[in-house]
């Protein structure tokens, strides 16, 4: 049933894409959680977590998803979850998360705009 | 035993020429061969007086002595030629049981070489008797014992031997049996520690859900609790308790994660939601202490904790009257109301946001009238996210639940339980989550006060 959690990291112009491939649940959110630890985000930055490949979200992987932006908050940098399948923007539109964080139909259009804030899903509302 | 060497008797002779030159040739055999005999015979002979003296003693025993014959005959005793210990037996046992039976065999003693070395032999002496049945001497043979005693030795040793490996193997058995007692020990150690565990975990387990629902004057309640792992605490939680004489309150809630510190979440929000609704039984504000509780406590820290739930409060309509039901949701499933007429309805609570996320809580509410006949349901996703298929993306969903609440309805609260509790049981492994439901409900003929019901 289980499918490893693959994390990979590309670095661009505008902060840091983490492409989330596989199951973020109790078992693997841990490895989401140390990539999270591992990064160094200045202000200004944008933190992309392109979530195209994600095949499922239990309530830790939204706690960890939870943690990135309380991460990216604390360093004065923004959080675009990019490209969210719709099992994903279900939960997330169950729990009202879908007002909190900002989403982006892909990851290009979150890094491509210099302008972290700007158009294509919800934006936050805080 | 000793065996004469060397010389064949003599045989049958054959024909006459062969048999004379047979017999020239036996004959000339024969002829030093007593002398050689007895003199190379291979073990020792000797011949005593009555009191000792050596009279006759062969080569063999000499050579094996390193003696002289002239040193030896007539000069010397029998006993002479014994170790001390041999000369002792000698006197002590051998003499006196030789002059009394006349004849000894095979008695094991110990002579001295000249070289000073220890040879160990086998003796068997013979009195010989005159006509008058007197003793004239004693005839003795001795036999080398030393490859015998050395074959005794080893006997020895291969017994010291088996009985030390009979030792080792007795203290390997000792060790084994020890260890296994210890074994034996920690399993029960461990058993002990497993039971003060599940003990302890069931402890905490009651504090997490009350033990059972309070009487509601003129409606029914029910719950269900299901546990996904039977060694976990529970991440869902419900409640039913009294804020006054009018009225009552209920929650039910799903933290996020598993395990100890999801439970210590729970019982944290538990408690608060029991003490705000005493403080202000609003139901957005009892939510609104929850979440700047939450926030306030785990807000900054490394490991943010969530929680989602409706929270409600009940005005039961005493003879006749309508219930009034108010519920408030943070990020919670909606609730559902099995109505006497055979619908189902939600009663959606859009907007409204996980608990302990942002410093000021986005609260949704809603309001219903229960009639007679009418049941809200309450339920944590275990439910609505129970796999109906081979993959995670096939989940039961609240369209399927709608369905089967419409075809359930009209139900009272454990009649709707049980129905729901057979709907889990046929999920099998497709409910990987635990699962609460809470069913509130009017009679549909009323009684003054029916038995709250519950099986956690």
């Amino acid at each position: 049933m289980m499918n490893p959690l693959k994390i990979t990291r590309r670095d661009t112009a505008t902060g840091p894409v983490l492409h989330v491939v596989g199951e973020l649940d109790y078992d693997q959110a841990d490895d989401l959680r140390a990539e999270l630890d591992r990064l160094s985000l200045d202000a200004g930055q944008c933190l992309v977590v392109e979530l195209a490949g994600l095949e499922y979200c239990d309530s830790t992987g939204i706690t960890v998803l939870l943690a990135a932006r309380q991460q990216t908050r604390a360093a004065r940098a923004d959080l675009v979850l990019a490209a969210a399948p719709p099992h994903l923007l279900r939960i997330l539109g169950l729990l009202g998360l879908d007002q909190v964080f900002t989403l982006r139909p892909d990851a290009t259009a979150a890094t491509g705009s210099a302008d972290a804030t700007g158009t294509g899903g919800s934006t936050g509302t805080v | 035993m000793c065996r004469a060497g060397g010389a064949p008797e003599p045989a049958d002779p054959g024909d006459e020429t062969d048999g004379a030159r047979m017999d020239a040739a036996f004959t000339s055999l024969l002829e030093d061969s007593a002398e050689d005999l007895y003199d190379s015979a291979p073990c020792g002979y000797l011949s005593t007086m009555m009191d000792g003296t050596i009279a006759k003693v062969n080569a063999t025993l000499l050579d094996w002595l390193g003696l002289e014959r002239d040193a030896v005959v007539g000069r010397k005793r029998f006993a002479d030629l014994l170790t001390v210990g041999g000369r002792l037996y000698h006197e002590t046992h051998f003499a006196p049981l030789l002059r009394m039976q006349g004849d000894l065999r095979g008695i094991a003693l110990e002579m001295r070489t000249a070289g000073g070395g220890r040879l160990p032999v086998l003796v068997s002496s013979v009195v010989k008797y005159g006509s008058e049945r007197e003793p004239l001497l004693i005839r003795t043979t001795v036999f080398d014992a030393a490859d015998r005693r050395a074959y005794e030795e080893e006997l020895l040793r291969r017994r010291r031997d088996a009985e030390q490996a009979r030792t080792e193997a007795e203290r390997a058995r000792a060790e084994a049996e020890r260890a296994r007692a210890e074994a034996e020990e920690a399993r029960r150690q461990a058993e002990a520690d497993r039971e003060r565990l599940a003990d302890a975990l069931a402890v905490l387990q009651r504090s997490l859900l009350p033990d059972t629902l309070p009487e509601l004057p003129g409606m029914e309640a029910a719950v269900y609790y299901h546990t996904a792992s039977p060694d976990q605490l529970g991440g869902d939680f419900y409640d039913l308790f009294p804020v006054d004489e009018h009225r009552w309150a209920f929650f039910l809630g799903d933290v996020c994660g598993k395990g100890p510190q999801a439970a210590s979440l729970t019982s944290l929000t538990r408690y608060t939601l029991r003490a705000a609704a005493h403080h202000d039984p609003e139901p957005a504000a009892a939510l609104t202490t929850l979440n700047t509780v939450l926030h306030e406590r785990y807000g900054r820290s490394e490991d943010p904790r969530y929680c989602t739930v409706v929270f409600g409060i009940l005005e039961p309509g005493g003879d006749g009257g309508p219930t009034k039901i108010r519920i408030a949701s943070g990020g919670h499933p909606p609730a559902l109301v099995l109505r006497a007429d055979g619908r189902a309805e939600f009663l959606p609570t859009p907007g409204g946001l996980l608990i302990g996320v942002l410093p000021s809580a986005l609260i949704s509410t809603a309001e219903a009238v229960l009639a007679p006949g009418d049941t809200l349901l309450l339920y944590t996703d275990g439910l609505t996210e129970a796999r109906t298929g081979p993959t995670r993306e096939s989940l039961y969903g609240e369209d399927a639940l709608h369905a089967f609440a419409t075809a359930l309805a009209p139900a009272a609260p454990q009649e709707t339980i049980t129905a729901l509790n057979r709907l889990l049981d046929g999920f099998g492994d497709g409910l990987d989550d635990d699962t609460a439901l809470l069913a509130l409900g009017v009679p549909a003929t009323r009684s003054h006060s029916c038995p709250a019901t519950d099986s956690p």
